[in-house]
């Protein structure tokens, strides 16, 4: 085999990958842009009015710490506290602190009602609840039978625009029984062109639990 | 017969537009090439057989030979070659192009052939062939699903429209696809990132199987997938086109393919040109119980290529666009485990919607350029020097559900630019030697914005290669070496600290092949190859550290992962005659370091619940399998197609199986050719028969749902061509899943959430025609 290629070839071909390498820059990648989330939550926190006396005002909160990906590297919450055989009313609040200014997602949530469902779940329960479209309850919720129940029952008290009106669970009534401990789960579904009162369409955006003390 | 088959593709559209004249003498010409290399053949012989009359290709491959007019039988001849007989309506000065192949070889069958070897230099590697009519039963269909019907090859799917092909059990970077010989640099960072490409642009689709990283480098440890587009004319003064159209009931698909093509004459003889587009929208996808909400796409590609072909030298340039917007199924971004596993418990969607073209949320959208020039210089008659430069950009834009954001912004935007130099130098002396050797370069880009997926980061690779291939007598030798070094800068925020993170790697390795074919008769030979192979482990396997909506899966990259080494062994045994044709190909691909996620046993603990951890890590697997390919024709116009994939993978690491690997897959199938009824010429009907099993062998703990059931489905077509005022049309109707099963496919993610798509009738039109051509000219 013969190979017919002169130096003056070769050196045109490392003149020419030299040209190449050197063409390529890499400024531009190293001037690394800001990780921005769409949407994200750090903040959500439920608070109650205590219908007999609106001074009686409690609350519990859920912080989501991120880190630079916009991950959660931590959580903290806190308990919620009841009184006893009380009546109270409750609003949701979230926030999203990633953006300047603070971006408040609850009153967005507001403006998408149809789209969005809030379900509230106490634990342990000793029957399972009733589950149909006008319950806060979640499907699915072990009963754990012998255990003290956490007295709390939940109602939503206000409707989105669908037609015919479905829940919406911004604004609830909790009715607190006789002391007892337990967690309640606090759930927002997102149901894009499907909410039809029930849990299963969509996806959850928040689902956490708060230590919760009825006393 | 198989001539006839083989001829019945490669022939150009002048062959049916033969007009009754008196009798007369005429022309006939053309070029002898190549059909692996495309090289031109000097010195082979056109005869009449039974005839006056021979000719012989000048330097250039151009033949030129007077016949009288009416029906002659032509034979085009070379030493080393397959010769091809055919026969001619003389009717005009006329145009043939005969594509011959390498006696070695044995290129019976028009679909699926282990056979030619047009972008790669190994030729005792297996290859499979998808052109012709074969192509023309895929068109509308995505790359990955046009491919199914080779064996060995199968798809990962994410939903409907979103498919990446698998060789072998493997997929993703680890199979290099190549777009008219640049290998598609995009972003392949996740299972929903399907190749770039324009099915309607190929002529002929090519897939080697298994490990071949001599001619393109590191990565491609389980196969190439080439996509070639048909050679731009070189007969001096035509200029033709052709249209497509495809229509599909399941989804409302319309495709629409337009290309138009000629060379120039006179001063300009050399140059030729070709442009060429396609559109293709869609709307939600039905299975047989329900539509699934937001699986319309729309698609929009556009190339254009020009080339001057003089005696020694020739260049060209091309460009292509390829756009891309597709849905992603409605409910299948789950914000949770506990909401995948409630999504996997429902036996349909919770939620059902009515039909349209509408693409909501969640959404991507990608566009891939890619502009290339390429040139060669015919050193000596035998030997030739190739420079290619390509340049690719391409932007991938994400748009996730949004909850109660106003955002118009994606959540995940990637652009990445990629630039290559090929040199390759190539020699055929005639004495049994063959070969070629060359240095390529590359340099690639990416730029994040918005979400964080992958970092940004900057990429050089250089590699040098040599592969000789030594015929004597019955015999086949071939071996070949390549070194590739990559280096790797990755520029990140620090997750943690207010800093930008400035990672370096470096990647080195070598890829080697050695093969030999043995010639037992010309039609029985059996071919040993092994290669080795390595692939350095890609971007998001280092560095990727968040959610996979739709998976519940938490994933995390390691910084510290090496390379992958195959080493890949495989035997294949060809028997063709008139009436037989067995490609059986047994091979064994043993992967150390291959890279894999493994669930952690932790839980992300997001906003919306918890998503099970996946972290990147290596181990040593093995793939090994067979793919069996028999026809038989107990007729001239019946053929019985039988095509086996069989494929076992097992992680030594896990002393498990490994996870999404292929189950068996069978495809029976049978063809009648008609013949001509009245106006309806080349009447054509078949039937397929398709068996997929129920995957059997997993890991436990992997998967959030056991593997689906086997499956069983048939397809049915019938083609024919028809002419109208001269110009013929070719027609096919198709039914897919005739019998409307429901199933649900292992390697589809989206099986967590729904079924496939039901019963899809396909209706293709191909009408080539002619603008300006020789003859007219000349009369």
């Amino acid at each position: 085999m013969k190979i017919m290629i002169k130096s003056k070839h070769v050196v045109y071909v490392l003149f020419g990958t030299a040209l190449f390498y050197t063409g390529c820059s890499s400024k531009t990648e190293e001037a690394v842009q800001p990780n921005i989330a769409n949407e994200t939550i750090t903040l959500a926190q439920l608070k109650f009015t205590n219908e007999a006396n609106v001074s009686d005002t409690t609350s519990c909160t859920y912080t989501f710490h991120l880190d630079n990906n916009d991950n959660v590297i931590s959580v903290d919450s806190t308990t919620l506290t009841l009184k006893a055989n009380s009546v109270y009313d409750g609003v949701v609040y979230m926030l999203d602190q990633t953006q300047t200014p603070v971006f408040v997602v609850s009153n967005e949530i507001i403006q998408r009602e149809n789209y969005h469902l809030f379900f509230y779940q106490p634990t342990p329960i000793s029957t399972a609840p009733v589950i149909s479209t006008t319950s806060p309850y979640i499907p699915g919720t072990p009963v754990t039978p012998g255990v003290p129940p956490l007295n709390l029952t939940i109602e939503r008290t206000d409707h989105d625009t669908n037609n015919p009106p479905l829940q919406f669970g911004f604004h609830t009534k909790f009715t607190t029984g006789a002391a007892s401990t337990g967690k309640l789960r606090w759930v927002l579904r997102h149901q894009p062109n499907a909410k039809n009162g029930t849990y299963a369409p969509g996806s959850s955006d928040l689902d956490v639990n708060f230590i919760t003390v009825i006393h | 017969m198989n001539t006839r088959l083989l001829l019945f593709i490669l022939l150009f559209p002048p062959l049916v537009y033969g007009q009754e004249k008196a009798s007369r003498s005429y022309t006939v010409h053309g070029i002898v090439t190549d059909i692996a290399t495309r090289l031109p053949l000097a010195g082979a012989t056109l005869s009449i057989v039974g005839g006056q009359g021979v000719a012989l290709t000048d330097k250039a491959g151009v033949f030129s030979l007077g016949v009288q007019a009416g029906r002659i039988r032509l034979r085009c001849e070379y030493i080393g070659y397959h010769s091809i007989d055919t026969m001619v309506t003389v009717s005009g000065n006329q145009h043939i192009d005969f594509f011959l192949s390498p006696s070695q070889q044995t290129l019976s069958q028009v679909n699926i052939q282990s056979t030619a070897e047009p972008h790669k230099e190994v030729s005792t590697l297996d290859v499979a062939v998808l052109q012709g009519s074969a192509l023309e039963q895929t068109r509308g269909l995505s790359l990955g699903d046009a491919l199914k019907s080779v064996t060995g090859v199968t798809t990962f799917q994410t939903g409907p429209s979103i498919a990446k092909p698998v060789i072998h059990g493997l997929t993703g970077s680890r199979v290099l696809i190549l777009n008219n010989g640049v290998a598609l640099e995009a972003q392949q960072w996740g299972q929903e990132h399907a190749p770039e490409i324009d099915p309607f642009i190929a002529n002929q689709i090519q897939v080697i199987k298994g490990a071949d990283g001599i001619r393109y480098g590191a990565d491609a440890i389980a196969g190439v997938i080439s996509v070639s587009p048909k050679p731009l004319p070189v007969d001096t003064g035509i200029m033709d086109g052709e249209v497509n159209a495809v229509g599909m009931t399941n989804s409302q698909l319309g495709a629409f393919s337009a290309m138009l093509e000629g060379a120039l004459g006179k001063n300009l003889a050399g140059l030729s040109y070709r442009v060429q587009g396609t559109f293709k929208r869609s709307g939600d996808v039905r299975t047989p119980d329900y539509l699934l909400g937001n699986t319309g796409l729309i698609e929009s590609d556009f190339s254009a290529a020009v080339q001057y072909y003089h005696k020694n030298y020739g260049i060209e340039g091309y460009y292509s666009n390829f756009y891309t917007k597709i849905g992603i199924e409605f409910g299948t971004e789950v914000g949770s485990y506990s909401d995948l596993l409630m999504r996997i418990s429902e036996a349909q969607p919770p939620t059902t919607y009515p039909f349209s073209y509408f693409i909501d949320r969640p959404y991507q959208t990608v566009n891939h350029s890619t502009a290339k020039f390429r040139g060669f210089y015919n050193i000596t008659d035998s030997s030739k020097l190739e420079i290619q430069y390509a340049y690719q950009v391409n932007t991938r834009q994400e748009y996730e559900e949004l909850s109660f954001s106003t955002s118009l912004a994606p959540a995940i935007y990637l652009q990445i630019h990629t630039t290559t130099l090929d040199l390759n130098y190539q020699h055929n002396d005639g004495g049994g030697f063959s070969g070629s050797f060359g240095a390529t370069g590359m340099n690639q880009g990416n730029i994040r914005m918005y979400g964080y997926l992958i970092p940004n980061f900057v990429d050089y690779d250089g590699g040098a290669y040599a592969i000789e291939k030594y015929r004597q007598g019955k015999w086949l030798f071939e071996a070949g070496a390549r070194y590739d070094y990559r280096w790797l800068r990755a520029f990140a925020f620090d997750a943690n600290a207010a800093k930008i993170d400035v990672t370096t790697t470096h990647y080195a390795g070598t890829s080697a092949t050695l093969g030999t074919t043995y010639n037992f008769t010309d039609n029985l030979k059996l071919t040993g190859n092994y290669s080795a192979a390595f692939r350095p482990p890609s971007i998001n396997e280092l560095y990727i550290d968040g959610v996979h909506a739709s998976l519940a899966e938490f994933e995390i990259g390691d910084a510290n992962l090496k390379t992958e080494q195959a080493n890949d062994f495989s035997l294949q045994l060809n028997y063709a005659t008139h009436w037989l044709n067995v490609d059986m190909n047994g091979y064994y691909n043993h992967i150390n370091n291959f890279i894999f996620e493994e669930p952690t046993g932790q839980f992300y603990h997001s906003q919306g619940g918890e998503l099970l951890e996946f972290a990147y890590t290596q181990g040593n697997v093995n793939f090994h399998g067979l793919d069996l390919g028999i026809t038989v024709k107990p007729l001239d116009s019946l053929e019985v197609i039988s095509k086996t994939s069989l494929i076992y993978a097992w992680n030594e690491t896990i002393h498990n199986y490994q996870i999404y690997t292929p189950p068996m897959r069978l495809q029976n199938g049978i063809n009648y050719h008609f013949g001509n009824f009245g106006p309806f010429k080349s009447v054509l009907v078949g039937a397929d028969d398709i068996y997929v099993a129920k995957q059997t062998d997993v890991p436990p703990g992997y998967d959030f749902a056991p593997p689906p059931n086997a499956y069983n489905l048939i397809d049915a077509h019938v083609g024919f061509k028809l002419t109208i005022n001269k110009t013929y049309a070719d027609i096919d109707i198709a039914a897919n899943n005739l019998t409307n099963v429901a199933y649900k496919d292992y390697l589809d993610r989206f099986r967590y959430f729904a079924y496939e798509p039901g019963r899809n009738v396909i209706f293709r039109l191909r009408v080539p025609f002619e603008i300006l051509s020789n003859h007219t000219n000349n009369n």
